[in-house]
């Protein structure tokens, strides 16, 4: 068995998927360099290929995507990338080989197992981006600044921060990853996305106040006749309350 | 008084409206802010309903008297009102901290309706104009307010709705005395007219400004008075066709005055408001009619079945329905699939043959769908095709017990809930 390892790059996985789609195998799969090499123990009779980062590679791998597949092709794999699932590298991998077997008409096939695992890991993070889009919350800084801390379970920063942008272009503003130590900063009409492990933060003064406006709304708009705290978990699951200040 | 007890009062009084779509529009231009054209839900309170605004009346203070209301003149309860300039820098420091979507503002009438549409347009005014506010603005308009302050409201919010609450002009007249169906549907036919003749003008001048671009919308309080199922949903379905409304919100009554012409309610309706939101969806995403689901005969919504699954046991000689051959009309029709599923089915029968194993992939839920439909001629339901034994069957899924007893039905009415808020079938 064949494990071609990528180093957690979007280039890096792309260009791993090309090289097991060039040098193939029945069985080979596409892994993160850090799951291989970190807890678990390497499997005994797999040959493992460290696939490296080519940009030219990582292109043509967009082409196909684009060229072979439907209008969502390629979005189904930025997103069932970025869901940072274990099977999601091979579940690509599958995927391409339909695509270029079938061209666009694999997209309909929604009822096979190698569209449908590329499609629900795409819709899963497409749902979480969607859900963050309302559950980012900003904290004012004493300089203006606003800050988020979230803690997605799928990579979805990237969708997200368009969104924002368009939202509060006027401000400067960080939403931080703080399960993937990473941050989108948007400074003076800037973005960038760059490593962060831990902010300094000094809150506005007026920022309690707000925040306890906020609170006490949020607890009188319930009607207590219909309370209903099933169809709340459902809605925001206990894993996402721990950021949200009105759960604070 | 301090500015959290004065939100805390307003936004006690506001929670009643049932509405919280942020959905619908889409504002360009500078400033903070945008609206979301598929709308967001920001949280969601200990009753399971989505908070997406910043809903608050802007006084609780109110002339009227209408029986069902928290904020009738005879209440005893608490009274405060907000200026503009404290609604419009509370929803603007929220929405600063994406706590919220947008604003929802309404109103008691304090002193004269005039006055009162006047102070919301000018809390709505400064949000837009000195804060630079492009994000979502839903705003009540106050029946009885002159006409051309009812023209503004439309043009500086995404949507604008007046509040029916008795589907009925006799109930009106006994509940709400001051008020009749004149005074309500005349400001809903005028905002109708607006937003019409606007739009109309932006088909041909894009620049042209836009008026409650999220259209307008309204809501009915379920189980205050003796409306039936069959009233309420003809009322709803004009409401769509000839007021061209979004949406018709229902809100099941809970008593929140104590009245001798109200009837005593141990709880409110949440399993017939559930069954009416599913009928609404019906008519506005699966083609039915009013009339296809209730009639003289049968003018209540059925609490144990979903209106679809009602429907197509009354019309069983239409089924069972092959699903490689069905157009998307007739499979909406079908219970248990949907919207998203028949869509999946008619791009997955392109790419071949569909068996009944697949259906589940799809989406579609067979525990309901299995005794509508054929998969390349093959049937996975009952044999001999009787409506009640569907029934029966259908009933075993939701409670093995067998029979539907009181426990059933609350179990129902659980079921029920948790579903109210998409509406989905």
């Amino acid at each position: 068995m064949r494990r071609y390892l990528h180093d957690g790059s979007f280039t890096g996985f792309l260009t791993a998927l090309a090289l097991a789609l060039e040098r193939g195998g029945a069985d080979c799969a596409i892994a993160p360099q850090r799951a291989a090499g970190g807890a678990s123990e390497p499997e005994l009779f797999a040959e493992y290929i460290s696939a490296g980062s080519d940009p030219g590679r990582a292109a043509a791998m967009r082409e196909l995507f684009e060229r072979r597949g439907s209008a969502g092709s390629w979005r189904h794999a930025r997103y069932a990338f970025l869901s940072e699932n274990p099977g999601s590298g091979t579940a690509l991998l599958a995927y391409a080989r339909l695509l270029l077997e079938k061209g666009p008409a694999a997209d309909d096939m929604l009822a096979d197992g190698r569209v449908r695992r590329v499609h629900a890991l795409s819709a899963a993070v497409g749902g979480e981006a969607h859900m963050f889009k309302g559950f980012v919350r900003f904290t004012e800084l004493a300089d203006g600044a606003l800050y988020s801390r979230i803690e997605p379970e799928h990579n979805i920063l990237p969708l997200i921060t368009g969104h924002f942008r368009a939202r509060l272009g006027g401000f400067n503003w960080v939403i931080h990853d703080a399960r993937r130590t990473s941050a989108a900063l948007y400074f003076k009409g800037r973005l960038v996305i760059a490593p962060l492990e831990k902010a300094r933060l000094e809150e506005d003064a007026g920022e309690a106040l707000v925040r306890e406006l906020w609170k006490h709304f949020f607890r009188t708009a319930a009607i207590k006749e219909r309370e209903n705290p099933q169809l709340q978990r459902r809605n925001v699951p206990l894993k996402y309350r721990k950021n949200l200040t009105e759960f604070g | 008084m301090d500015l959290q007890r004065k939100l805390e009062i307003l936004a006690d009084s506001a929670k009643y409206d049932a509405s919280c779509a942020s959905s619908g529009s889409d504002r360009g231009g500078r400033g903070a802010g945008a609206a979301h054209i598929s709308g967001v839900c920001h949280s969601w309170t200990a009753d399971g309903r989505c908070v997406s605004l910043l809903k608050v009346l802007m006084t609780n203070e109110c002339v009227y008297d209408c029986a069902y209301c928290v904020n009738r003149r005879s209440n005893d309860v608490p009274r405060a009102s907000l200026t503009p300039d404290e609604i419009a820098s509370l929803a603007f420091e929220f929405y600063k901290r994406n706590y919220i979507e947008g604003l929802f503002l309404s109103s008691g009438i304090a002193g004269s309706p005039d006055r009162t549409m006047e102070l919301l347009l000018e809390a709505v005014r400064k949000l837009r104009r000195e804060f630079r506010f492009n994000g979502y603005v839903h705003l009540k308009v106050i029946p009885g307010a002159d006409r051309t302050l009812i023209d503004q409201a439309g043009l500086w919010a995404d949507r604008v709705s007046v509040n029916i609450e008795l589907p009925t002009d006799k109930s009106l007249r006994l509940l709400a005395p001051g008020k009749t169906k004149e005074t309500v549907l005349g400001p809903m036919d005028r905002l109708a007219g607006r937003i019409a003749a606007y739009r109309d003008e932006r088909r041909s001048i894009k620049s042209a400004p836009a008026y409650a671009p999220a259209g307008q919308s309204t809501q009915l309080i379920i189980g205050a008075t003796p409306e039936t199922d069959l009233e309420i949903m003809k009322l709803s379905e004009a409401l769509y066709g000839k007021m061209r409304l979004k949406r018709v919100y229902y809100s099941a009554f809970v008593p929140v005055s104590r009245d001798s012409r109200l009837p005593a309610l141990a709880e409110p309706p949440l399993l017939r408001e559930h069954r009416l939101y599913q009928a609404d969806w019906l008519l506005r995403f699966y083609g039915f009619t009013a009339d296809e689901l209730l009639d003289e005969k049968h003018p209540e919504l059925d609490l144990a079945f979903d209106p679809k699954t009602v429907w197509a046991l009354n019309n069983l000689e239409r089924f069972p329905l092959e699903v490689n051959t069905a157009d998307y009309e007739a499979l909406l029709r079908v219970p248990g699939i949907g919207v998203t599923s028949a869509r999946r089915i008619l791009r997955a029968r392109r790419a071949g043959t569909l068996k009944l194993d697949d259906l589940k992939k799809l989406g579609v839920v067979m525990k309901r769908a299995v005794y509508f439909v054929t998969a390349a001629g093959k049937y996975a339901g009952i044999k001999k095709e009787s409506g009640e034994a569907i029934k029966v069957k259908l009933l075993e899924h939701k409670n093995p017990n067998g029979q539907l007893d009181l426990f059933g039905r609350l179990e129902l009415a659980k079921e029920g809930l948790a579903a109210t808020v998409t509406g989905q079938l």
